[in-house]
């Protein structure tokens, strides 16, 4: 495929229900920016600004002809392309806004569906909006609001001034750990500027692959580990305690949607977090390099059998594995130090999602580790690896992947270092649709792969052995 | 020499007029002495066709663009559509907007006049209409499970055929009696044809397959191995060959003896680039075909499988249509343009 320059870059718009969709629209069209933008809605009479274009789409679903259940554009877009592209005023910029309950799949699927549309438009990003107030409501209890961030290039956390920061940094780390990849703005009232959302490339193949690099690392049964200086004597550990009466009325009218659309009858009980794995371990000293160096220690002891831990229980023995009970907010767990000194802490989830913290003491130094997840759950699971790729190996993998996986993986992305390529071959997917080609030369640059795959349930030691098959020997 | 006599024909070009807009579709009047002409943007015009000239008027708009056209038979009528929602109705004699209304929130895809004039029918999202030629609602079905594409009349008027996901509906029209029947398949219906002597339904689908039904026995024929979704197919006149292109060959089945089946298509070879409209002669034997190549072609397929002329225009052809006596062509391009034809003898 060519890259033809005049090719109209579109922006998927998506996020649940009263997320600010409608606001952000209202802001871009609104604007002063010189740019003539159309912009394509299922929900009618919401956004109207004079001289832009507003066009009612009846989403309209169907399966592409290759046999794959996953493989679903929307066929009322395709229509309202071509007709965009009878217009010789033509739009610098495309938007789409999906519903709130709508999968971003199938739209951006639909980018991919042939020459003639890779040929006039360029899926820049996949922009989606999440209420902070109510993100951490319904992402336990729906899928459409874990999808649709898994989905994302760009996340808007939006409506940060009606929660705490404490809440706000649990809701980025629950991001954090179902889209490892995705940009994350803080906003207000949809409050952003109109070039942090449009023109991002996230498609763009000729852009290099930017990955957060700490998903890349091995996994790890803990996401968070820190190291404390701690004097003999009692300390609490305890999970956040804000308690939002205000919003239960809201969410009962959510959850009406939710059920309504909830078609996987998918059991989320998996990654409500009743309980939580920790892990408390003496060290030398607290310093980072200390707290790297118990990494292993506590891979063996989170390997150990856990003492399970009710609420105001006690922590009695370190080193020591246990389940604390944080279903209640307000919890605490009561940690004896016999022995003055630096001791370390490890937490199967990042502790900003329960607001967890050792009463009075700060960590003197942190550190992330690769998102752990439960089976079924959405997540990003990153390989790096520098050995070069037999590009037939590979076609084999990415096959078989796609025709197996397809419909669990949502997004795949990668650069890959090819044997007997010169330069670094890129690809970009939707579901089991995607573009690949040839970017620029690796030059003097380190050779690496990097592969991204955000999707529900995936198995990284599936993927890692796929990936191995592909190596070339 | 005969053979050679047959080919004798070739288009000359008579006019151009410049539509400041895209140019959609276009339809003729009853007559042949007007053309109706929808732009992309919006614009609604109405061209004089003369001998030797064309006058154009711009005489309305669609905000946002124009979708369709259809010149009510019989009658000085025309019916449009826009992105606006809107049906508008227009006097094709006196350049002037009769009548307008929203039919639906959504804007009406596909719009189109029984062979009589008296039924117009429309379709916006997953309802169709008919309303009568004047614009009262006369029957709205009862909304379809996808939304209808597009939508053709047989040639007798009994049957509407309606182009949707995963079938085509056929609405028995005829004494307001609405039966419906449905011939199914798994992909998006994109187009909707009868043939003329009624024995075949065919559509072209967005899997790139072309079906026909046979229609007293329901029986299913498929074609594959198109490139793409299949969004042109057209019955000649007289039945025998349905045209169908997804790309810059126009594949032609022949109907005549046991029809197309275990035959392989007559391919046309003759653009450079995709076809984006063509037209079979009313009356006649000839079909035009152009594109995004600039060249508008002419075929005659019963007697050669090569171009009989080849114009070069002036840029990318969207349209071409025949005049209802088959002896002229219209033209229109994507920078405006329209271009009046006659079909000479050489």
């Amino acid at each position: 495929m060519s890259v033809t320059p005049s090719r109209v870059p579109v922006t998927v718009l998506t996020g649940f229900l009263g997320s600010g969709k409608t606001t952000l629209l209202n802001r871009i069209l609104s604007e002063k920016h010189g740019k003539r933008i159309a912009v394509i809605e299922n929900e009618f009479g919401e956004v109207g600004v004079d001289h832009q274009l507003v066009i009612g789409a009846e989403e309209e679903l169907f399966e592409t002809n290759n046999g794959c259940i996953c493989c679903t554009v929307r066929g009322d877009l395709i229509r309202i392309l071509g007709q965009l592209m009878k217009r010789r005023d033509k739009f610098d910029y495309i938007i789409i806004e999906t519903t709130g309950m709508a999968d971003p799949g199938p739209v951006a699927q639909t980018f991919f569906l042939d020459d003639e549309l890779k040929n006039q438009f360029s899926l820049d990003a996949i922009v989606t909006m999440v209420d902070a107030k109510h993100f951490l409501q319904h992402v336990d209890t729906l899928n459409e609001p874990a999808e649709q961030v898994a989905f994302a290039d760009l996340v808007l956390l939006n409506k940060t001034d009606l929660v705490d920061p404490a809440t706000l940094a649990r809701i980025e780390a629950r991001i954090r750990g179902i889209n490892g990849t995705a940009k994350i703005h803080r906003t207000r009232n949809a409050d952003v500027a109109i070039d942090q959302v449009l023109n991002v490339g996230a498609f763009d193949l000729q852009r290099a692959l930017t990955v957060d690099g700490s998903f890349l690392e091995p996994e790890y049964p803990f996401e968070w580990g820190g190291v404390y200086t701690l004097a003999a004597g009692d300390y609490l550990l305890k999970t956040g305690g804000e308690h939002d009466h205000s919003s239960h009325e809201h969410d009962l009218h959510h959850h009406e949607h939710g059920h309504e659309h909830d078609h996987h009858g998918h059991d989320h009980a998996g990654h409500a977090h009743d309980d939580l794995g920790i892990v408390v371990l003496p060290l030398a000293a607290a310093t980072p390099a200390a707290l790297d160096s118990a990494v292993e220690p506590a891979v063996r002891t989170f390997a150990e059998v856990s003492m399970e831990v009710a609420c105001h229980g006690a922590l009695a023995r370190i080193p020591g594995h246990y389940e604390i009970d944080v279903s209640h907010e307000g919890a605490d767990f009561k940690l004896t130090i016999a022995e003055a000194g630096a001791y370390a802490l490890f937490c199967e989830h990042h502790p900003d999602e329960f607001a967890l913290r050792l009463e009075g003491v700060v960590p003197v130094a942190e550190r992330r580790f690769a998102s752990h997840h439960h089976e079924d759950d959405i997540s990003s699971i990153g390989i790096s690896d520098p050995r070069p790729l037999d590009p037939v190996k590979l076609n084999h993998w990415l096959d078989y992947l796609l025709k197996a996986r397809g419909q669990d993986i949502f997004r795949m992305k990668g650069v890959l270092n090819v044997k007997g390529e010169d330069r670094r071959q890129v690809f970009h997917g939707v579901h089991m649709m995607f573009d690949a080609q040839p970017e620029r030369p690796w030059g003097s640059a380190v050779r690496m792969n990097s592969l991204v795959f955000i999707g529900r349930g995936l198995d990284r030691a599936e993927l890692e052995a796929g990936f191995e098959s592909a190596v070339a020997k | 020499m005969a053979a050679k006599q047959s080919l004798s024909f070739a288009l000359e070009p008579r006019a151009t007029v410049d539509l400041d807009d895209y140019v959609i579709d276009c339809a003729w009047g009853r007559d042949g002495t007007s053309i109706a002409i929808a732009g992309g943007e919006g614009k609604v015009a109405l061209a004089q066709v003369q001998k030797d000239s064309l006058a154009l008027d711009v005489i309305g708009a669609h905000l946002m663009g124009t979708l369709n056209v259809a010149w009510q038979p019989r009658a000085d009528v025309f019916a449009t559509s826009g992105q606006d929602s809107a049906i508008a109705l227009w006097d094709g004699k006196a350049g002037k907007e009769i009548r307008r209304w929203k039919p639906a929130p959504t804007p009406t895809q596909s719009l189109g006049f029984s062979p009589t004039g008296e039924i117009l029918a429309s379709a916006a999202g997953k309802v169709v209409t008919l309303w009568s030629a004047s614009g009262e609602k006369l029957h709205a079905f009862a909304p379809a499970a996808t939304s209808a594409v597009a939508l053709t009349f047989d040639r007798p008027g009994t049957d509407l055929g309606v182009a949707l996901n995963g079938e085509i509906a056929v609405h028995r029209v005829e004494n307001s009696r609405y039966e419906t029947r449905r011939y199914k398949w798994p992909a998006a219906a994109l187009t909707v044809n009868f043939s003329g002597n009624g024995r075949y339904l065919a559509s072209g689908m967005a899997d790139g397959s072309l079906h026909f039904w046979n229609r007293s026995t329901a029986k299913d024929s498929q074609m594959r191995g198109y490139d793409g979704r299949l969004e042109l197919v057209g019955w000649s006149d007289n039945s025998r060959y349905l045209a169908s292109s997804a790309g810059n060959e126009v594949v032609l089945w022949d109907f005549g003896g046991k029809g197309p089946e275990g035959t392989r298509p007559i391919v046309l070879n003759g653009h450079t680039e995709r076809v984006d409209s063509f037209a079979w002669q009313p009356g006649g034997d000839h079909l035009a075909s152009a594109g995004r190549d600039w060249r508008l072609t002419l075929w005659r397929p019963a007697k050669a499988k090569q171009p009989i002329d080849v114009q070069m225009l002036d840029s990318e052809i969207s349209v071409v249509r025949w005049s209802p006596d088959g002896k002229r062509l219209a033209a229109g391009e994507k920078k405006g343009r329209i271009t009046l034809f006659d079909l000479v003898a050489r």
